[in-house]
């Protein structure tokens, strides 16, 4: 393990509420009824900042790529932001995110400026959800790279290990600000237990589900039958695109002067793929809903030799149909 | 990672170049020529594609039809099939609109060299091989010899009408003609669908390369019929338009399995795409 400081958790969040008072943007889950969600922190929500629990409502990828941008007036981002409890599922979303925005030829300035200026605290899920597969995939519910800190809990204790320069350089800077110690052996341990219970937990409720290579396999052999029956409740909403680490399509849309805004889309969406003259390979329902899998399990995977379903199950938690998508890969085992 | 400081052309993704409209040609009833001067001389290599803006309104991708030597003028064609299309149509000389690109992998003239050319194009289809034809004009004591087949529904429909004498006139270039049906205009060309001019090639399959331009089911059964004669999956050049939008390999919109057709295409082989059973769609 890398370098391990130790900060009171009182004093970590006054740390974070001073950083956020100087003009800093500071993003960590904040509880709120029932869920829990990313939130600029302030005097009045950092009591409700949840550490250490399973994945935020909303993706890391919302940091990077807004809903909504005007691509043609700059839409560069400066300053610096913090964003505090990244669970490990969605950091290694990043990698693909990387790998489209940061491309040999094409570089998204929009992108790189805020992967650039945002120092990413994830988050070891000392508790995991019903819907948490992270372990099937390969991953670890710990933030192994990828991110710049990986935080962990200790009773009133926060643990902060560094992983890049840029951790390095910021667990620097707020040792100077408040009162941090090393991390003891003991703490360390800790830290291990908790991760091996939590990868244990995961293990467990995800047993015989396939990993991604198999499911590629599987996806692509499915008969069209097998897509049109599990497809038939899903209303094209799009929740599962949008709540994805992974998926990153968009639409867009001119205005006058030639502008351009950039918007979040999805090939859940009808006329996603519709031309002029008419054709559409995705107008069938059935075909669209394949195509997601597809994507995520064959084409992505090949075309950047990364995941594209990290196992975050956030699809299955946000379906309004009640599509749950481990049970559509069990069912083609 | 990249860091921004590091990458100096970084950026405009998204700018566009003016052009002005200078001249709206009428090349059948749905199909029309747009001749247009950008701000700045606007480089191209022949196959790649270009979005065009109308300001608030929309942009849809076309191949220029023009000419790549020529960068003073910018030529597209476009067919009236939709929205923005109609809007495209709507527009006089002296209007202005936006370009972006040029975006993606046209054609590997280089390939070309020393090999016998056989194109096949359907209705708008003829547009970027129009302007893959005055590539090969320029090459023409490079290329062994030339031959397009093109396919339009009526012979009204038929356009370009005044290039095809113009083609045969070079000593290596032919060309033939079908409309799948008559329209009681003069015709001396043959009629029925453009696959049976494939009936005979006229080309020598031990040294020759396809091309394929035109409506998706045109280029299944092109395709599948130059495979039947001999055409070995690596020499058919097949231009594979679907709904390009960005031109960077980000939006999604154009995806043909792990292929961005506006990054990695329009231009592919048929060897390339063909394990994927969705291309004709």
């Amino acid at each position: 393990m890398n370098r391990v400081i130790k900060i009171n958790r009182e004093e970590w969040n006054k740390l974070l509420i001073q950083l956020s008072d100087s003009g800093e943007r500071i993003y960590a889950p904040v509880r709120k009824n029932g869920s829990f969600d990313y939130e600029q922190v302030a005097r009045d929500n950092a009591d409700g900042i949840v550490y250490n629990e399973a994945k935020p409502s909303s993706p890391l990828k919302i940091f990077f790529l807004p809903l909504r941008l005007n691509v043609t007036s700059g839409g560069r981002q400066s300053g610096r932001t913090v964003v505090v409890g990244a669970p490990a599922c969605d950091i290694e979303g990043l990698k693909l995110l990387d790998a489209m925005y940061i491309d040999e030829k094409y570089i998204d300035e929009t992108y790189v400026s805020r992967r650039e200026n945002t120092i990413i605290i994830g988050a070891a899920c000392h508790k995991t959800s019903d819907s948490c597969h992270c372990t099937a995939y390969g991953l670890n519910p710990w933030p192994g790279e990828g991110c710049d800190i990986s935080m962990s809990r200790a009773g009133e204790d926060i643990l902060l290990e560094s992983l890049s320069v840029k951790g390095e350089a910021f667990m620097t800077e707020i040792s100077g600000i408040t009162g941090t110690e090393e991390a003891a052996s003991g703490d360390i341990l800790l830290i291990e237990k908790l991760r091996a219970a939590a990868a244990k937990e995961v293990a467990k409720r995800n047993n015989g589900l396939p990993g991604t290579a198999e499911t590629g396999k599987l996806t692509a052999a499915a008969a069209p039958e097998f897509w049109k029956k599990h497809s038939s409740k899903c209303v094209s909403c799009g929740a599962c695109s949008a709540i994805c680490p992974t998926c990153t399509c968009f639409l867009l849309i001119d205005r006058p002067g030639f502008e351009k805004i950039k918007q979040q889309d999805t090939c859940q969406y009808p006329a996603f793929e519709r031309v002029a003259g008419g054709e559409d390979p995705l107008k069938e329902l059935s075909v669209r809903f394949h195509n997601r899998y597809m994507c995520k399990y064959v084409w992505k995977p090949e075309r950047f030799h990364v995941l594209a379903c990290t196992g975050c199950g956030r699809c299955s938690d946000g379906c309004i149909a009640g599509i749950d998508k481990n049970r559509v890969i069990r069912e083609m085992v | 990672m990249i860091k921004l400081t590091d990458v100096s052309n970084i950026n405009g993704l998204y700018k566009i170049l003016k052009a002005t409209v200078d001249e709206v040609i009428d090349e059948s009833p749905l199909i029309k020529t747009f001749v247009m001067t950008p701000e700045e001389p606007f480089r191209f290599n022949t196959g790649e594609f270009v979005e065009l803006t109308l300001d608030g309104q929309g942009e849809a991708p076309f191949t220029p039809s023009s000419s790549p030597f020529v960068t003073e003028k910018l030529e597209v064609t476009i067919m009236k099939t939709g929205y923005i299309t109609s809007k495209f149509h709507d527009l006089k000389p002296g209007s202005v609109l936006g370009i972006r690109g040029p975006f993606g992998r046209g054609y590997p003239v280089e390939r070309f060299v020393g090999k016998e050319v056989l194109i096949v194009g359907g209705g708008c289809g003829l547009a970027p091989i129009r302007s893959l034809l005055f590539t090969l004009i320029e090459m023409k004591d490079q290329i062994k010899k030339v031959v397009l087949l093109y396919g339009s529904k009526t012979p009204t429909d038929c356009i370009y009408k005044p290039m095809f004498s113009k083609l045969n006139s070079i000593s290596n270039f032919e060309t033939y003609r079908s409309a799948d049906n008559p329209d009681g205009t003069d015709w001396d060309e043959s009629y029925g669908l453009v696959t049976k001019l494939l009936d005979s090639p006229r080309v020598d399959l031990s040294n020759a390369i396809a091309v394929v331009c035109g409506p998706p089911i045109m280029m299944k059964f092109a395709t599948l019929k130059l495979v039947e004669i001999g055409f070995r999956d690596e020499d058919i050049f097949l231009s594979m338009e679907k709904n390009m939008s960005c031109g960077l390999g980000k939006c999604g919109h154009c995806m043909m399995g792990e292929f961005f057709v506006c990054k990695d295409g329009p231009v592919f082989t048929y060897d390339e795409i063909k394990h994927n059973p969705e291309i004709w769609k």
